[in-house]
Parts: structure tokens; C-alpha cells; sequence
């Protein structure tokens, strides 16, 4: 899961070119993605891992780095 | 490569050829660089910057009307060098610079237009202008940041030239178009939302004009403090976001979503945000054209606080924003809203390391679709919040451009001090503002004269001038004020005393205003009375104001029914009161004691009387008089009812200027017809009325009138009427507008009607009267913005002292004033808005503001739209409301027989006790002599035995447990019973089986029925009964009688239940009559029974009905009600059935009855009436005892199967969707005028001025639009039309005269409707037989004669029945 978040990001997503991204780098602050992008980014996960993320948990610390995300993913849905 | 338009090209591609000449998508800047440029270096950069640059190559052509574009390969370039530094002044540069970004760009040739322009040694503009067609926000900032690093690189700073490395535009656009072909916009996300996309349809009151493009830039600098409060908020929890530019952006839209429903009411919004929409890498360096404005939507609530509504714009524009993403954006979504919320994040750094600062030159021109666009601007470096507006001049003149920010800001100030604010506490207005809507030096100037004594100096002036004429006499001022202190001081005789009130029940004769003044002149209160008012109403409003005396003409004494020594008749009186002396008499009259009472209809039902003291009467008339140029000249007409605020003008405005009034008494009964006598006369000059009083005289004979002032009140004046009126009046004709409700006396608000001025469709009302203000508010009772539509508030001398004996409403309606200490103000319950030449609009009541499928809706407005269509003279326009529209949770059941509260006309008691239980109580008794017991029906059907050898009677057998016990009763009576099964195509198979082992076990003959015309009879029977049982029972009728005739058996016994007695043969009429004969009610049954044999439904035209012409049948076969004879418990019937027959409950219907197509009537019922076709007669089973309501109710809300339902709709054929029964509420249109116009037409006309939820669904014109008493018009009445009423082709109208009002009151009550015209066909109206029973009977019992049945079948409207009874009343009176 991570690597198919990470990949997405890098080929994708980042605003500049970006040679590896780290589990802990924070996407938002670091300026890898912006809103648009995190957007895009949720359309992927739904899509990806057939998930629904509702707009409530679209949050920073939900989102501001892979692991946060993967931990997010891995709450059980309710 | 040549490619076509990527869609969102194609809408500025579109927009530009409407305006071609407009530079409406030139997005120009200009870069001032603090440092020396080399030319030279300059344009090699620049060069190299076109050879990067795909989009910078690109022209655009049309072939064929078809837009294309293409890159050429190679672009050679010289740049265009300007120097200033001889005369740096930078106005004329700026202006230069403007001038130059106005230049249309030719696309077929080149898309930019650049120039390096010398300020100084030190000072260079780069000027770059681009279409917008190739370019956006991200780009420009691509392009300024690719020149800056060629001309680094060229000057030598860096080593060499770094590859661009970014994709090619073109193959963005080709990726875009393949990307559109295959997709496919029906099931988005978006075609979904568009019902909800609505346009803001007007700013402050103001109608966008189409097409205007020109627009004005204003600038909105949020300052540091305010900033840096902005700057925590958008840390807050609740608000922030991803990333600090979507916290402000969701901030934004926030606000401007309630800024937007601020001023203009509307609550469903949209607005259109740009999108970036880079999203792929690939695309992050492209220069192009890659926006894409997305809808944001929201709904705005009644309670929003600022936090609400930002938490759910926050999901809400996250969840746009998710579907932007995955699917385009229609242009049908694009062009539905017309404000924009630009947010605009891309900064720009130094040139060559010189410091450089950035413009947007501002063309003056935007979207002609865009009304405001909001661009929020990433904060400066020292922390400031800028914000640009464009305006549109089609919506904004130059005042509103200064208005639109500060109201911006005191709303952004209210978030920013509590989020937990209710949005709609903040006012918009700044107090500059608010002092131009209301004078902060207002001081009240008191009358120095009352009324009265204004009177008595021209009784003194002018003794011999005629003051009063009517009824065969005149009257002097002298001779008028004489009768006066007469009649004063026989009252006072009578003990009346100064604050004593005096009812005054006249007739309008001089007698009335001799009283009045007589009245006035103790000092004492006078209550007017009209003629025709009920007894009942006078009675309360004498007993409510507490009248000391009620003087009235013999004429009308048969009205009152009250003591007598409170009760005085002036005509017998006369030759008392004529021994009482000229002289005046002495009062106390103080200018705050009362002079009227008036009662006004209050919406309890029960009359208010409005308090109104002398200083605001003399307030009023002393300003009219000269207002209005009232002079000794001047001849009134009183002739509108006295009961009437306005009349009050009539009654006393002549008298108090030395000039005339002439009575015209009312008729005794009818219309009142003294309006046209006031034409026919011609001799008053002067006049006061509604419009619809001036729409009535349109036509009539006004080319000769002497009219030259008009007076006009009570209602919206159309400006079409009051031209129309100019023109047709032979005199220049002066109209004046006056509004006012009788709580604020007669007149406060009055304009005077010009034609030059008043170009809308109604005429404004205008500005207030000497001492009265009229404040537009808010709920909050915040000043609104002038234009903004709120409530309209009056103060001043002229406000009522409140209402008579009602504290409550007294201090709902009369609050204090929050703009001036110790002052109340009116809420008038009428919404204005104050017009761009400051004066009132009135625009309807907040109550005729209606609420259909979500949209909040003001009919005035849409009357006004509709009067503007050539040939309509008048328009009203009703929500009709839809019976089934009553959620079914809120429905309750009759504790007693469980009848529910949405069955037509249910009353239920205090107790919950339904009107139908209530009322059996009365009859209960009676309605037992109709039963009988099993040997009377043993006796029935033996008593013709010998007429047939085989056969006593037909049983009809449905095969459900009522037929099946009456059939197995029947043989266990000894009776040679032949059962008859009408095989309607839907008898489950269970219940087939059981009719083969009933009929076994039994052994009694059998035959089915059947028809191949079964299903049209079904589609009929929903249309006409919305069930399909009525048709199901006509057939099963029918056939058998066919089939007795045939077999010559004497009986056919039915297992109707004694509910369904109650459902198709009896009514509470027929135990009427004190001396119950069950003989004449079965001769009553049998008569209807005949008409109903009659009705042309489809079973008369697809069944052989021929034998029902023949009388003689129904002697050879008769119908028995088995349930008459038998009374049999459900309990009870149960167990005999297991005991006796092996009847077995079927199973697969899956409901308690026998019949699969049973549950469509019951579902099609629901659906169009709102309650089960079994409620009526069930709750008669439970008020006679035969089943309980539990067991009632537990059949009635049997589940139905939707899918079996539609299936079944679909195999007969009835073609009703969802759809058609979604809530039915419509706007219904009533219009006078060309009864010829093409309805299509009409509603186009609707269409292209209203909103499409407003355009009404119904049309219909009316030969008169039905008025109130008080001549407004009568909305109930209108309302209360029904769709079959609405779809007849005869226009309503009213009852003219007590006949017909008698039959309106009958046939409103049998046939179930509010409202009944004269000219309305009862068979159309769904009357049929049973209907015809109660309603003859109803006649009967009220005209004391005996009419037979089948006349209301003759007579078909109530015009003709009334004809015919008054025919027969004569003929009988001769005799």
C-alpha cells in the first residue's frame, strides 16, 4: 500500500520532480502537494483500495505524511 | 498539428465572438524591474521564450464555423522597445499601458502582444500580454519565471541555457480531447446537481442586464489588523485546512455565499471557482490554457451561524472539488452561476536579481455571464489581504461599487469577532449608510386641528356650499353641521360621553356621515359598521370594542341581535332627534383620544379592531388635503364599503377641505354595483379606489369623466393600469399611490404615478407622509442595503393605538423602535425595497411569500412579470397545494373508527374524535332501522320463488371471506343459490382454488364472468376514482345483472360490507328526516342506482348497458345487501368459514385479499389522494361494530409491492410514473384579458423573465379575477380550486345571488372541494350518483321542497339549478 501511495505521489502528484519520498515526510508542509493534488490524491485511494474517505476526515493529520495516511486507510471504515 | 477547442477554450472561444470587439480575455501584465535591461539580451530571451513555448505559437482559426488551433513550427520575433525615460510620468505610462492592453489581439495571427518599455536608466516595464485562450494564472507565472532564466543565462550569470522540459500545450489539449471523446456526461456527478445550479437572479434588487461586459475593479485591502485576525482565524480548528490558501479560500466562499444571500434573498447558491487543474505532473511547466471553473453549492439554512455554514461548505467544496477531478465540467454547469471566487496563489520573484513588482492590468471588461467575480489574493509579504472585485456594470453602478465592500468586510468583521454568530445578525450598512435610510433628525410636528374642527370652520366659512348630497337630499355645511349637533345631542342625551364608542351600522347614506360627525364631535369613538355584515361578526365586534351604544337605520335593525337599550334606530328616532338644538356642543376632545375603531379580518378568524387616535387621522387628512390639492372644489364619491381604511378618506377628506361628498347606497343584496353608478353619473371629480376597482371600470364609460385626481390604495397599482387609465380619462389625470395599512392610518407611504419615472411594473408606492417614517428590515431588524428586499416598518404620529382587547398581538406587531427611544414601529408584514430613486417598492406580503420544492418564492412577483404580456390585463398567481403533500407521519387516525386526518374535510374534536363519528352519534338510531335480520332476508328472497325453478338468487363470490360467508350462509338457509366470479384477469391462484372447493364443498351451481375489455375498464376507473374496485364492481354488476335477465333469477345478494353501504349507498342525509322510512331510502338507493348505470364510464361504453334504459329491469332484478340482514362480527365470520367452509386465507397476493390488481387501486389512491381508498369504509366497519379499528388499520396499512404495483400498471396499460405523483404543489397562473391567448406563448413569455421554478404549471384565464369584500383580490377563492376544477374549460365564477350560494355551499360540501364556480359541471367535478343522493337531499331539506334526483344530472351547473329552483319558487308563488 505504502509503495503504490508513494509512487502515485512521485509520478503524478509532486509539484517538482522528487527522487524518493520518506513515510514520515510531511506532504502538505514540505510543499510536495498541494489541495488540488490532495484531492487527487483521496480520488486515488477511493479508487485504488476501494475505499470511501468521507469529507470529514479529509484532515492534516489524516493526510501530512504516507504513514499517517496508511495508518488512516487501515482504521477499520465505519 | 491542428486540433480542435478543449471545452474549456470553447467557452472563451464563444465568449469572444459574442463580443468580438471587447477585450474581455486579454489577461495583460506588467512587470516593473528595478534595474537596466539589455535590449538586446531581451529579445533574445525573448525569442527563446517563443521557441520553448508552444502556446506563444499557437493561432486560431474557424473552418467550416469550427474553430481550430495550431502551433507554427518557428515564430521570429522583434520586440517592440518603448522609451519613457525623456518623460517618466507615471500616469502616462499606466495610461499607455492600459490603452495598450485593450488592444485586440488578432488570434489568427499571434496570441500575445509584449513590449520592453524605459522608465529610466533604472526602471524597465516588461509589458505581456496574452489571450487568455493559451494562458492562466500558473502560466504567466511559468512564463515570467522562463524569461527571467534565458535572460540570466544570456547575461552570462548561469553556464549555458537549461533545457525546457516541459510538455508541449498542444499535446495537453490533444490528451483533453481524447479524454472528452470517450467520456460520456450522462450519469456524472454533475448532471445530477444542475436542477440545483441557480444564478443569483438579483443583486440588491437589481435584475442583471445580458450581455453587459463592461465591469468595474475594486480593491478591498483587509489592513493589518484585520489581516492578522484573519490570519488565527484561519488557524482555528473548525476552519483550517490542508493547506492555510483552502482554509481561506473555504473562509471565502463562506462569506461570499452570504453576502450573496444577503442581498438577494436567494438561498440556494452557487458560485464558480477556477481550477487549476494541473494535476498531472506532466503538466506542471506547461504554458496554456488549463482552467476550469467547478460549481461550489450550498443551501443556506434558516439557523446557519457563520460555523455551520463554513463546516458545510468546507465538506461541501471538498466534495465538488473530488468531483471536478474525475468528471468535466458541462458548459451547461459553467454558465449557471454568476459570481466567481478566483483564488489566486502564484507570486512573482525578481528579474535578473533586480527587484521587480507585478500588476494585472485591468482591462475593464469581464464575462458577460459573470456578475462579480471575487479574486483573493495570496498575502502580500507583509502579512495583508487583498481583495479584487470586478463588478459588473449590468448589475452595479458606481453607488453599488462603493456599497459591495463594505458590506463584504462588516460581514468578514462579524465572522472574525464569532463564529458562532447567526449569519444573519450582522448588518450590512455602515452608519453613513444607514443615515441615508433614515433620518437621524426625525421629530414628529403635531396636528394643531383635528379633523372635526377643520369641519366646523367651514361650516363657517362657507354655510351655504353643498358639503353632502345622496339618498334625494343635500346638505349645506351649514345644514350638515346642524344635523350633527343635533344628533350629538340626542346622544348625549343617551349618556354618551366623551371615549364611549359608538357603533355606526349603516347603510352609506348621509345619515352615516351626519353620525359620524355627531360622534366626533362628543369626543366619542365611532366603530363603522357595513351593511352587510353578518350578525354574528357584528355581534362580536360590538361586544369586543365594548360599544356603549350602536346607532343604526331601520333597514339594517334585523342585523342586530342585541339588547335593545344599547341599540338605537335613528329612522324611528328622527322626529325626536330633530327637536334637539343647532347649537354645538361642548367636548373634551383630546388629540389622543380615540376618534375610530376599525375592524380588519385577522387571520385567528376573529375581526381586530384598530385603534386610531385624532392626531393621527388629522395628521393624515391635513397632509392628503394638501398633498392631493382638495380644495371646496372637490367632489367625492362614497362609495366603497365604510368598513373600509380607505373610506375613511371618502368619509372625511372632502369635509375637512370644503368640498363635496355624494353617497351611493349599496344594494340590499348582490354585487354592489355603486362604482359603476359613480361612472354613469358622472358628477364627482375626485375619487378613491382600488385597482381592481379601476379595472372594473376599464371599459366602462369613462371618455366623458370628469376625474382629474385619483386616489389609489389597498393594493398593487400596476403602472400598465394607471397609463392606461391616463389615457383613457378625458382630464389630465393625477394618480396618487397610497399605501397603508389601517394600522397605520388610511395613507404613510404615497407617490404620485409619472410616467416618465416609473418604468417597472408597479407603481413604487414612494416616500412617507409628513411625520412617518418606513424603515426596510431585516429579520434581525438590521437595515437592509437599499435595494434589498425586507420587511417594511412605519413610525410615526400616524400608528394605531394598538388593537382592541388584544395586548399580545398588540406587542407583537406594534415593537419598539431600536432608531428612536420611547417610539414603537408597525411591522406591516409587507416586504419592500427602496428603489434606486429612493422610493418604496412594495413587492407583496412575507405571507404571499410561498415555499415550493425548496425555493422560496414571491408571487407579486411573478403577477408582475405576467401582466407585462401584451394581452393579460390582471394576474394572480396561488400555490395550489397538494392534499397527498401532508408527510404520512404526520397523519393521525380517529381514535374511534381510526378514519385518517388527510381523508377530505375531516374535523377531528379535541378528543380526536373524527366528524363522521361525531355526527353518526346524532343518527346512530336512526341508522339501525335500516338493518334487518336473517328471516327479513330468508322472507326477501323466497318471495318470488315461483318465478324460477332452478335458481332464489345470484350470489356474487369474490372468493374473499365476506362473499364466501354470505355464499355459505345463503345455502345454509335453504336457498338454491347460483354463485356468479367476475374473473377479473388478477384472482391469485390460491384464491381460484378456493372458490373450486367452496363451490365443491357448498354444491351450488357457478359461473365466471369475464370481459376482454377488463384492463381499460381498470385504467378508467384510476383515472376517474384513482382505484380500480369502483370499475371492478361496475363490471361485476353488470355481467350478473346480464346474467339474472338471461336466467330470469329474481335476487342478486351482494357481501358489500356495511362500510361499503356507507362508500356507495348511504349517506348521513338520508336519516335526516325525523319520520325515518327505510322504504323511501331504498327507493332513494334505487334511484341512484339508476343514474348510476348512466355515468359515462368506460363500462357504458365497452359493456352492453342496454338493458339499464329499460325501467322494468330493476323490478325483474333487485339487489340485496346480504350485510343488511346479517350482523356478523370479523371474529365471528372467521371461525364459521374455518368451521364450515375450509375457507383458507390466500398466501400469494401476500396481502388479505383475494385480487393481485386490489393493491394498484390502493397504491394509485395513496398516491393521488394521500389515504387509502379503504380508509372511508373501513372506519364505517368500525363505527357499526364490524371490525375493531385495530383490525381496520392493521388491513389498511397492509404493505404494498412497489414492483408488482408498476409491473401490473404497466400490463394495463395505466402510464402514471413517479414522476406525475411527485409533489404535485404548482403554481397556478389566473389572468383576465384575451381568453384566446396560446398558453404556450405565455409561458415562454414566463420563461425567458422568471427562473424556471417560477414559471407557473397552470394557466388559466378568468372572465374576472374574484375580489374580496374590501375589493383586493380574493386568493382563497383561487386557491382553493382543484386540479379537475383548473383543467375544466369554464372559467370560475362566483355565486351571484342566495340561491347560488346556497348550492355553492352544498356541492362544495357533497363534492368535497373548497371552491365551486357557477358555470362548473358537476358530473365533471366527479359528482356521481351518490354525490347526487347528498346533495338533492341537502337542496331539499334547505328549499323545503321535494326536487328529484336525476335533476343535478339535467342541471349540471349550479347557474342552471338555481334558474330552475327560482323558476319553480315563482311558479309556486303564483299559485
Amino acid at each position: 500500500m505504502n509503495e503504490k501511495i508513494i509512487t502515485y505521489i512521485k509520478d503524478e502528484l509532486s509539484i517538482e520532480f522528487i527522487e524518493s519520498i520518506d513515510m514520515d515526510e510531511d506532504l502538505l508542509g514540505n510543499g510536495i502537494v498541494d489541495s488540488l493534488g490532495m484531492m487527487k490524491l483521496v480520488v486515488f485511494l477511493e479508487n485504488e483500495f476501494q475505499v470511501t474517505i468521507n469529507p470529514e476526515d479529509m484532515t492534516v493529520e489524516n493526510f501530512n505524511s504516507v504513514r499517517s495516511i496508511s495508518t488512516y486507510l487501515s482504521k477499520p471504515q465505519i | 498539428m491542428k486540433l480542435k477547442l478543449t471545452a474549456s477554450q470553447m467557452s472563451l472561444w464563444v465568449g469572444q465572438k459574442m463580443n468580438p470587439d471587447v477585450p474581455l480575455y486579454n489577461t495583460a501584465y506588467s512587470y516593473e524591474i528595478s534595474g537596466a535591461i539589455d535590449k538586446q539580451i531581451f529579445e533574445k530571451a525573448f525569442q527563446l521564450l517563443i521557441d520553448t513555448t508552444d502556446a506563444l505559437r499557437i493561432r486560431f482559426y474557424e473552418e467550416d464555423g469550427i474553430p481550430y488551433q495550431e502551433a507554427k513550427d518557428k515564430l521570429d520575433y522583434n520586440i517592440e522597445v518603448i522609451d519613457f525615460s525623456s518623460d517618466p510620468e507615471f500616469n502616462m505610462i499606466s495610461d499607455w499601458l492600459l490603452n495598450r492592453s485593450l488592444k485586440k489581439l488578432d488570434l489568427s495571427q499571434q496570441v500575445f502582444d509584449t513590449v520592453l518599455i524605459k522608465k529610466s536608466e533604472n526602471t524597465y516595464i516588461w509589458f505581456m500580454n496574452m489571450h487568455h485562450l493559451i494562458t492562466d494564472g500558473v502560466s504567466r507565472k511559468i512564463i515570467f519565471d522562463r524569461m527571467n532564466k534565458y535572460y540570466e543565462a544570456l547575461s552570462g550569470h548561469h553556464d549555458g541555457i537549461q533545457p525546457v522540459d516541459s510538455a508541449s500545450y498542444l499535446d495537453y489539449v490533444k490528451s483533453e480531447l481524447d479524454a472528452a471523446s470517450s467520456k460520456t456526461h450522462e450519469d456524472s456527478y454533475w448532471s445530477s446537481k444542475v436542477r440545483d445550479i441557480e444564478k443569483i437572479h438579483s443583486f440588491y434588487g437589481i435584475h442583471p442586464k445580458p450581455d453587459a461586459t463592461e465591469a468595474s475593479r475594486v480593491f478591498l485591502h483587509l489592513g493589518r489588523e484585520r489581516s492578522q485576525k484573519l490570519q488565527l482565524f484561519l488557524q482555528r480548528p473548525e476552519v483550517k485546512g490542508w493547506t492555510a490558501q483552502l482554509a481561506l479560500f473555504n473562509v471565502m466562499s463562506t462569506l461570499l455565499f452570504i453576502f450573496m444571500y444577503r442581498v438577494s434573498g436567494q438561498k440556494k447558491l452557487s458560485i464558480g471557482a477556477p481550477l487549476h487543474n494541473r494535476i498531472s505532473r506532466k503538466f506542471h511547466h506547461t504554458v496554456g490554457y488549463f482552467l476550469e471553473i467547478f460549481p461550489m453549492l450550498t443551501e443556506i439554512d434558516d439557523a446557519d451561524s457563520f460555523k455551520t455554514l463554513l463546516q458545510r461548505v468546507k465538506l461541501e467544496n471538498s466534495d465538488n472539488l473530488k468531483h471536478a477531478l474525475q468528471d468535466t465540467v458541462t458548459s451547461e454547469i459553467s454558465n449557471s452561476f454568476n459570481v466567481v471566487l478566483n483564488y489566486i496563489h502564484t507570486g512573482f520573484s525578481n528579474f535578473n536579481g533586480f527587484k521587480t513588482t507585478s500588476e494585472w492590468i485591468y482591462t475593464g471588461h469581464i464575462d458577460s455571464n459573470h456578475q462579480m467575480r471575487c479574486h483573493v489574493m495570496v498575502p502580500e509579504t507583509n502579512g495583508e489581504y487583498k481583495i479584487m472585485l470586478d463588478l459588473n456594470h449590468g448589475t452595479f453602478d458606481h453607488e453599488l461599487q462603493q456599497k459591495v465592500p463594505n458590506h463584504l468586510l462588516s460581514l468578514l468583521d462579524a465572522m472574525l469577532q464569532d463564529i458562532e454568530m447567526d449569519i444573519s445578525v450582522p448588518s450590512l450598512v455602515t452608519p453613513k449608510e444607514q443615515k441615508l435610510l433614515i433620518d437621524p433628525d426625525f421629530k414628529i410636528v403635531e396636528p394643531t386641528t383635528t379633523a372635526l374642527t377643520y369641519f366646523e370652520e367651514n361650516a363657517l366659512k362657507r354655510p351655504n356650499s353643498v358639503a353632502l348630497q345622496g339618498d334625494k337630499q343635500t346638505l349645506t355645511y351649514s345644514e350638515l353641521n346642524k344635523k350633527a349637533n343635533q344628533l350629538a345631542h340626542y346622544l348625549y342625551e343617551k349618556k354618551i360621553l366623551e371615549n364611549q364608542k359608538v357603533a355606526l351600522h349603516f347603510y352609506r347614506n348621509p345619515e352615516y356621515i351626519i353620525a359620524v360627525l355627531a360622534v366626533l364631535k362628543l369626543g366619542a369613538t365611532f366603530i363603522p359598521i357595513p351593511s352587510d355584515q353578518p350578525s354574528e361578526r357584528i355581534r362580536f365586534i360590538i361586544g369586543n370594542s365594548d360599544a356603549s351604544l350602536v346607532l343604526t337605520e331601520s333597514g339594517l335593525i334585523k342585523n342586530l341581535d342585541i339588547d335593545s337599550n344599547r341599540l338605537c334606530d335613528i329612522t324611528k328616532e328622527r322626529s325626536e332627534i330633530s327637536k334637539q338644538p343647532f347649537t354645538a356642543i361642548q367636548s373634551d376632545l383630546k388629540k389622543n383620544d380615540m376618534a375610530y375603531i376599525l375592524y380588519t379580518s385577522g387571520s385567528t378568524g376573529k375581526p381586530k379592531g384598530v385603534r386610531i387616535s385624532h392626531s393621527a387621522l388629522s395628521n393624515y387628512l391635513g397632509w392628503a388635503k394638501a398633498a392631493y390639492n382638495i380644495n371646496e372644489k372637490s367632489i367625492f364619491p362614497l362609495f366603497s364599503s365604510i368598513g373600509f381604511d380607505l373610506t375613511i378618506t371618502s368619509t372625511l377628506l372632502p369635509l375637512i377641505s370644503g368640498g363635496r361628498i355624494i353617497t351611493y347606497k349599496e344594494n340590499t343584496f348582490g354585487a354592489d354595483m355603486s362604482l359603476m353608478q359613480v361612472f354613469e353619473d358622472n358628477m364627482v371629480n375626485t375619487i378613491k379606489l382600488t385597482p381592481s376597482h379601476l379595472a372594473l371600470v376599464q371599459e366602462k364609460k369613462i371618455s366623458s369623466s370628469y376625474i382629474h385626481t385619483m386616489i389609489i390604495g389597498g393594493e398593487d397599482l400596476k403602472i400598465a393600469l394607471a397609463k392606461s387609465m391616463q389615457s383613457a380619462f378625458p382630464n389630465p389625470l393625477r394618480i396618487f399611490n397610497e399605501y397603508g395599512p389601517t394600522e397605520a392610518t388610511i395613507g404613510c407611504i404615497v407617490s404620485e404615478f409619472d410616467s416618465q419615472k416609473h418604468l417597472g411594473t408597479s407603481v413604487p408606492i414612494g416616500t412617507p407622509i409628513a411625520n412617518m417614517q418606513a424603515y426596510v428590515l431585516d429579520s434581525h431588524n438590521n437595515i437592509v442595503p437599499q435595494g434589498v428586499v425586507g420587511e417594511l416598518y412605519l413610525s410615526g404620529i400616524g400608528l394605531a393605538e394598538g388593537y382592541v382587547d388584544a395586548p399580545e398581538m398588540t406587542e407583537a406587531k406594534f415593537v419598539a423602535n431600536p432608531f428612536f427611544k420611547d417610539s414603537k414601529m408597525y411591522r406591516s408584514g409587507d416586504l419592500c425595497r427602496i428603489n434606486g430613486n429612493g422610493e418604496f417598492e412594495y413587492l407583496g406580503r412575507t405571507d404571499d411569500q410561498v415555499k415550493l420544492r425548496g425555493y422560496r418564492i414571491e408571487l407579486s412577483d411573478i403577477e408582475s412579470n405576467l401582466v407585462n404580456y401584451p394581452e393579460i390585463d390582471l394576474c394572480a398567481v396561488v400555490l395550489i397545494e397538494d392534499k397527498t403533500s401532508i408527510p404520512e407521519e404526520d397523519v393521525v387516525n380517529c381514535i374511534e373508527c381510526g378514519l385518517p386526518s388527510n381523508y377530505p374535510n375531516t374535523d377531528f374534536n379535541e378528543n380526536g374524535v373524527c366528524h363522521l363519528c361525531t355526527a353518526f352519534e346524532s343518527y346512530k338510531v336512526k341508522a339501525e332501522r335500516y338493518f334487518k335480520n336473517d328471516d327479513e332476508l330468508l322472507q326477501v328472497l323466497t318471495s318470488k320463488r315461483n318465478q324460477n325453478p332452478n335458481y332464489d338468487c345470484i350470489s356474487l363470490l369474490s372468493g374473499g371471506k365476506d362473499s364466501t360467508y354470505v355464499l355459505a350462509r345463503l345455502v345454509n338457509m335453504g336457498l338454491r343459490v347460483l354463485a356468479f366470479t367476475m374473473d377479473n384477469g388478477y384472482i391469485s391462484d390460491q384464491a381460484k382454488a378456493n372458490i373450486d372447493t367452496i363451490i365443491k364443498k357448498l354444491g351450488v351451481d357457478h359461473v365466471y364472468g369475464e370481459t376482454p375489455h377488463m384492463n381499460d375498464i381498470f385504467v378508467d376507473s384510476l383515472h376517474r376514482h384513482h382505484n380500480v374496485c369502483n370499475g371492478c364492481f361496475k363490471t361485476i354488476y353488470t355481467l350478473s345483472t346480464q346474467i339474472a335477465l338471461e336466467k330470469e333469477i329474481p335476487f342478486i345478494v351482494t357481501g358489500l360490507s356495511r362500510g361499503q353501504f356507507f362508500e356507495t349507498r348511504l349517506t348521513e342525509e338520508l336519516f335526516w328526516d325525523e319520520a325515518l322510512d327505510t322504504k323511501k331510502i331504498d327507493q332513494t338507493i334505487l334511484e341512484a342506482r339508476k343514474l348510476y348505470h348512466q355515468e359515462d364510464d368506460a363500462v357504458k361504453k365497452l359493456l352492453d348497458v342496454s338493458m339499464f334504459d329499460d325501467d322494468k329491469l330493476y323490478e325483474k332484478v333487485e339487489f340485496v345487501d346480504f350485510y343488511r340482514f346479517s350482523d356478523v362480527s370479523l371474529e365471528e365470520l372467521l371461525v364459521y368459514l374455518k368451521e364450515n367452509v375450509g375457507w383458507v386465507r390466500p398466501t400469494d397476493t401476500g396481502r388479505s385479499t383475494n385480487c393481485l390488481i386490489n393493491q394498484v387501486g390502493i397504491y394509485v389512491h395513496k398516491k393521488e389522494m394521500g389515504y387509502s381508498n379503504y380508509s372511508f369504509p373501513y372506519s364505517w366497519d368500525v363505527r357499526l361494530g364490524h371490525k375493531t379499528r385495530d383490525e381496520s388499520l392493521e388491513e389498511i396499512n397492509e404493505v404494498i409491492d412497489e414492483t408488482e404495483v408498476k409491473r401490473i400498471m404497466k400490463e394495463i396499460g395505466y402510464d402514471k410514473s413517479d414522476d406525475d405523483w411527485q409533489n404535485s404543489d404548482k403554481l397556478v397562473a389566473y389572468y383576465t384579458g384575451n381568453p384566446n391567448l396560446s398558453l404556450k406563448d405565455i409561458r415562454e413569455f414566463a420563461e425567458q423573465r422568471l427562473p424556471s421554478y417560477m414559471v407557473p404549471t397552470v394557466f388559466k384565464h378568468l372572465n374576472e379575477i374574484p375580489l374580496t369584500k374590501n375589493g383586493k383580490v380574493d386568493k382563497k377563492a383561487l386557491k382553493n380550486l382543484t386540479s379537475v376544477q383548473l383543467e375544466l374549460d369554464t372559467p370560475y365564477a362566483a355565486p351571484r345571488n342566495e340561491i347560488e350560494e346556497i348550492l355553492e355551499r352544498i356541492w362544495q360540501e357533497v363534492l368535497q372541494l373548497k371552491k365551486v364556480g357557477i358555470y362548473d359541471n358537476f358530473i365533471a367535478l366527479g359528482g356521481h350518483s351518490l354525490a347526487a343522493i347528498r346533495a338533492t337531499a341537502r337542496i331539499n331539506d334547505e328549499i323545503e321542497l321535494n326536487f328529484p334526483l336525476n335533476k343535478i344530472f339535467e342541471l349540471p351547473t349550479i347557474a342552471e339549478y338555481s334558474a330552475y329552483i327560482e323558476q319553480t319558487l315563482m311558479a309556486l308563488l303564483e299559485e
